[in-house]
């Protein structure tokens, strides 16, 4: 007979309030199994451990039940108290009194009670029939993988590489860099963001632990902590990297231009190009889609003109396959697309343009070198007007959240207009402004006090055209008063969004996304790196609207977790995993084909039947890959299958103590 | 003494002969004219016990799991269905392609035991239900072939529509009549297992229903426990059945067992797509895949 | 008590097999944000909706519950990548098939709720609830 501990904690009055625990703990008394039930404050204290620590050695308890909080909070706690005690941590089951039970009905003690008793009554019939289960240890994959290299790809490298492990930086670009590239300068020091980003680059790309992979993207995610398998493809970059130098001849007479992504479209690139100067690798690369020789066959210019013989318009995609230990995810953000908001006249007038059209215009090296001047003629602009919010915190047309750093660019951009240009006037329409950040407030301040900025708080209501001017209507929400300003452009604060492939990335390597699709974090504020599936972390604006020092820290963040994982031979898996009764396997492969981790094989065993010995064919599941999701146990008919912890009979045993 | 029974025993000869297989798998005479059971020839002199006739109901492929480790190979006669459940074993791996030889029949259909045996030999026997609805009464593999090659056609072209109006009926009852009819039906099983043992779906090594250690599968003979048992094999046999309807031949209380199987099969088509189990021997199960644009139902 | 009484005070019985990952912890925000349902619900937490055998199904049918909610993450979303999308082809056969056998759709249903989904978990648990309370106690397959 097996010798069953309960104990109910009241969790403060979080539980007690609408539960009669003592009530319960005198009810499970009666169930079979139990040799001891009891209840108390807090059983997660040290107190409330060492009270069923202590039951354990009296009562002989060879299982344990907790009643109190959801398991995702304190089973691992209960767990190393089992252990303590000198119990397999596989012999304790919790019952969810807390989130499940008292939090959602607080009016009813009495069927709270009920429900209460019926929940420990089920853990207890589980826990009957646990086993101790042992953990067993696989060796790790000692690379990083980081997808991404933009500011926070960057930083999560470098942490990791200086840390003495390995990582490879795979970036969709032909350059590292990312969005930090084509800022102008930064809030709230207008340090120039090159300036800072660019040594990062360099020191990034010579580090002896980092390989940049550029121009390539992550086609499939295979395993799991410790051992991904990934397979990244390289897309052709038609310039043979090793060969190249950089001297940038190729460019120069390449006689097809196109608009340059990274200015905006505000000034052409080549088809044979590096994205900006300070790009990494400062090396080319073939736009296939506008490249003449890849249109009409004709043309090669820039092959018959390279000295090093680089050009290479052979070159094939290559899929690569490598093996990581952890991956950090760091892929950024793109931005809300502005034409949804026909009033404003985005893609229709030529000087509304959004803040990052802004950064290039304001830029030293950007196509109108530094010098403000609007899109349309090139002239200075001498009334700016700032629209904030377009995007953010609109459930109707745009994103229900704000994306955090547009109060503080838009402050940045109000000063840079009233810095450059002596004589002009600037005007911000805002709901709110948002300034928490060190030395934040301070700026917007400086902005509005010294820099002569006026705020206007209110939502614009039309943009049109008259005269060669922008006329901006809206209201002023203080003074109770419709505005007009005559403006010669208009600067949106344009809302951050979720990469377009984002979901398909999450899905690729199996975590989850919000409703917005950025990714979401294991726990909204103690794991805030994390993701739910084990080994794989988040950086930077994937997660959600983020400015530069959060996505640093949050990356070095992410490169601690992957340090500790990487830092260890070898890792614990959990014990919760399929097993196969070889006896009853009829070896038909369902279970083979279910499986997500390509952890379960055909294997022959001999045996000695009718006097012969024959091969037969049973699954065999490996226990390094297997992640205990129990797919297989329900594709094999006759149960030869069975998942460890969440065992058939376990199950059952629940099922069948609610229904008493 | 019909021709296709004569190359039977001439071609089970010469296999026997030959040595190219142990054993003969076909149909002989039973008890009854109208039974003509499985019949194992393993002696040359043996061969004329085989016979080709109106009652070869027995889908034969089943009996290969019981070579499943011999070393010898096996020679087996196989109607249509028959060799749409050799498929399906070979997909569930329980036998291996070259261990068979496989002798394809092209079947015109066979004719109802229980009206046989109610009507007389001198009677005009009806074909059985499940022939009627047969889409596939040509063997769809084989090594050798016993018919004219044009018989195939001519026998192909009997093939119906599928035919669910039987299932439909039955959907179109209230959820009280159709708990009712199921209720009268299976309370009449007697858990013989007669049905799982004659299905070729049903290929486990120790069927569910068998283990003792478990616990989780009552084995009691009352309607909750029947219904569980007629449920669970259903799903078990989900997307490998493949209309043979010998469970309901071999089912001593007459309990509709097909009924189920169909409507599995017809809303298997309805939601994933058109699919017959043991046709295509590199099509996958249908619980063993999936699509990601399946019917989304569960919002 | 009188048998009228009984009646009267009766209240169902609902099994809800939850995925570890999505459902339980929607289940859990429900609690954190004292989102409030009625207490006729007991969790069974599973690893994955895929885990769901649906002989469990009929085991909790045959002990007399009044109702099943099998419920997952959302297809895409499944932490173990494709268990779900299993679970979505086995029980929209077996809601078929049980149906067939006369068991009422109400009694038996299957859910997408993600761990962001706190209120669908409150909404979804009081709809079947109520379903369930107005069609009395379930009989059908029971093993009495």
């Amino acid at each position: 007979m097996k010798r069953v501990g309960v104990f109910i904690c009241h969790c403060g009055t979080n539980i007690a309030q609408a539960v009669d625990c003592e009530k319960v703990a005198q009810n499970a008394q009666a169930f079979p199994g139990v040799a001891f039930s009891t209840d108390y404050k807090y059983m997660c204290a040290e107190p409330g451990q060492d009270l069923i620590k202590k039951a354990i050695s009296e009562h002989r308890l060879d299982r344990v039940v907790v009643a109190s909080c959801s398991p995702r909070m304190h089973e691992p706690t209960f767990r190393k108290c089992l252990e303590r005690a000198g119990l397999n941590p596989y012999l304790l089951e919790m019952a969810n009194i807390r989130e499940h039970c008292a939090w959602v009905h607080p009016d009813d003690k009495e069927r709270a009670t009920l429900k209460a008793t019926e929940l420990v009554r089920m853990a207890v019939a589980k826990v009957i029939q646990n086993e101790p289960l042992d953990r067993s240890t696989i060796p790790i994959t000692k690379r990083a993988l980081v997808i991404g290299g933009g500011i926070a790809g960057i930083q999560a490298a470098l942490d990791i590489a200086n840390a003495g492990h390995l990582v490879d930086i795979v970036e969709k670009e032909p350059s590292i860099g990312g969005r930090m590239a084509q800022i102008d300068k930064t809030f709230p020091t207008l340090d120039c963001s090159a300036c800072i980003l660019t040594p990062k680059m360099v020191e990034v790309a010579n580090h002896p632990n980092v390989r940049l992979i550029t121009y390539s993207e992550v086609e499939k995610v295979e395993g799991y902590v410790g051992n991904f398998e990934v397979t990244i493809r390289q897309k052709a970059r038609s310039v043979d990297l090793s060969a190249c130098t950089g001297c940038g001849l190729c460019t120069e007479k390449c006689p097809t231009k196109v608009p340059s992504e990274f200015e905006m479209e505000m000034m052409n690139r080549k088809a044979i190009y590096t994205p900006f100067p300070q790009a990494i690798p400062n090396k080319p690369v073939i736009d296939r889609e506008n490249c003449r020789y890849f249109k009409t066959g004709k043309c090669g210019v820039c092959q018959k003109l390279c000295p090093a013989q680089a050009v290479d318009f052979t070159q094939e995609d290559q899929l690569v396959t490598e093996r990581y230990g952890a991956i950090v995810v760091a892929t950024g953000f793109d931005l809300f697309d502005d034409s949804v908001y026909g009033e404003y006249g985005y893609g229709r007038y030529k000087d509304v343009i959004t803040g990052l059209h802004f950064e290039r215009l304001v830029n030293a090296s950007g196509p109108t070198m530094g010098k403000i001047k609007r899109p349309s003629d090139g002239q200075e602009p001498k009334n700016v007007v700032f629209i904030k919010c377009v995007g953010s915190r609109d459930e109707a047309k745009g994103k229900a959240y704000c994306s955090k750093t547009c109060c503080m660019y838009t402050a940045k951009h109000a000063t840079l207009v009233r810095e450059k240009i002596k004589d002009s006037n600037v005007y911000v329409f805002y709901m709110d402004v948002r300034t928490p950040g060190k030395g934040y407030e301070e700026f917007y301040t400086r902005t509005t006090d010294q820099y002569g900025a006026k705020y206007l708080r209110g939502r614009v209501s039309k943009i049109y055209e008259k005269g060669g001017k922008l006329i901006v209507r809206g209201e002023d929400t203080l003074l109770g008063r419709q505005i007009e300003i005559e403006a010669d452009m208009v600067v949106l604060a344009t809302a951050m969004v979720a990469k377009e492939n984002a979901a398909e990335l999450a899905q690729m390597i199996g975590f989850s996304y919000d409703q917005d699709n950025f990714y979401t974090e294991a726990h909204p504020k103690l794991a805030p790196v994390e993701t739910h599936t084990a080994g794989v972390f988040l950086a930077g604006a994937c997660q959600g609207p983020k400015d530069i020092p959060d996505s640093v820290a949050q990356a070095s963040a992410a490169a601690v977790k992957v340090c500790g994982l990487l830092s260890k031979e070898r890792m614990e898996t959990e014990p919760t995993i399929s097993i196969v009764n070889e006896a009853i396997c009829a070896g038909c492969g369902m279970c083979v084909t279910v499986c997500p981790y390509k952890a379960i094989e055909l294997k022959f065993i001999q045996e000695r039947v009718d006097g012969k010995v024959i091969n037969r064919r049973v699954a065999s599941v490996n226990s390094g890959l297997c992640q205990g999701c129990g797919a297989c146990t329900v594709a094999c008919r006759s149960a030869a299958l069975n998942l460890k912890h969440f065992t058939n009979e376990q199950i059952l045993a629940e099922v069948d103590a609610l229904c008493l | 003494m019909n021709e296709i029974t004569n190359k039977m025993r001439k071609i089970a000869g010469e296999i026997l002969q030959k040595g190219e297989a142990s054993v003969v798998i076909g149909w002989e005479k039973g008890t009854f004219w109208y039974l003509s059971p499985p019949a194992f020839i393993d002696k040359v002199e043996d061969v004329d016990r085989l016979v080709w006739d109106d009652f070869c109901h027995n889908n034969l492929s089943k009996y290969l799991v019981d070579f499943k480790y011999k070393e010898e190979k096996v020679a087996i006669f196989v109607k249509g269905c028959d060799s749409r459940a050799f498929n399906r074993l070979l997909q569930d791996k329980q036998i291996e392609r070259e261990k068979v030889i496989l002798i394809g029949i092209p079947c015109p259909g066979l004719k109802d035991q229980d009206q046989a045996k109610t009507l007389g030999k001198e009677g005009d026997i009806p074909k059985a239900e499940k022939c009627l609805e047969c889409k596939y009464p040509n063997p769809l593999v084989y090594d050798y072939y016993l018919g004219e090659k044009e018989e195939l056609d001519e026998v192909a072209a009997t093939k119906e529509a599928p035919n669910y109006s039987d299932v439909e009926a039955i959907e179109a009852m209230s959820p009280d009549e159709r708990y009712e009819f199921w209720t009268k039906q299976y309370d009449r099983c007697i858990r013989c297992y007669a049905c799982r043992n004659v299905c070729p779906a049903c290929n486990c090594r120790e069927c569910v229903f068998d283990q003792t250690c478990v616990g989780w599968i009552g084995k009691a003979n009352n309607s909750s426990e029947n219904q569980f048992f007629a449920l669970t094999r259903a799903m078990h046999v989900a997307g490998r059945c493949i209309e043979c309807g010998e469970c309901e031949r071999a089912c001593p209380m007459d309990i509709p067992i097909m009924l189920l199987n169909k409507k599995i099969i017809k809303d298997i088509n309805e939601l994933f797509g058109e699919y017959d189990a043991g046709i295509d021997v590199d099509s996958k199960l249908p619980l063993g895949h999936f699509d990601k644009s399946d019917p989304e139902e569960f919002m | 008590m009188s048998v009228k009484d009984m009646q009267e005070n009766w209240e169902p019985k609902i099994l809800v097999f939850a995925c570890n990952w999505c459902t339980y912890a929607g289940a859990d925000l429900a609690g954190l944000s004292r989102l409030q349902y009625p207490p006729n619900i007991r969790i069974l937490r599973v690893p994955c909706s895929g885990r769901v055998n649906p002989q469990f199904v009929l085991r909790a049918f045959q002990r007399g519950i009044d109702g099943v909610l099998v419920a997952g993450c959302h297809p895409g979303d499944c932490h173990y990548v494709t268990g779900n999308y299993f679970t979505r082809r086995r029980y929209l056969l077996m809601q078929r098939l049980l149906q067939y056998v006369g068991i009422d759709p109400e009694r038996f249903q299957a859910r997408w709720i993600s761990g962001s989904e706190g209120p669908k978990f409150q909404q979804v648990v009081t709809e079947i609830t109520e379903e369930i309370k107005a069609m009395g106690p379930n009989r059908k397959m029971r093993d009495v």
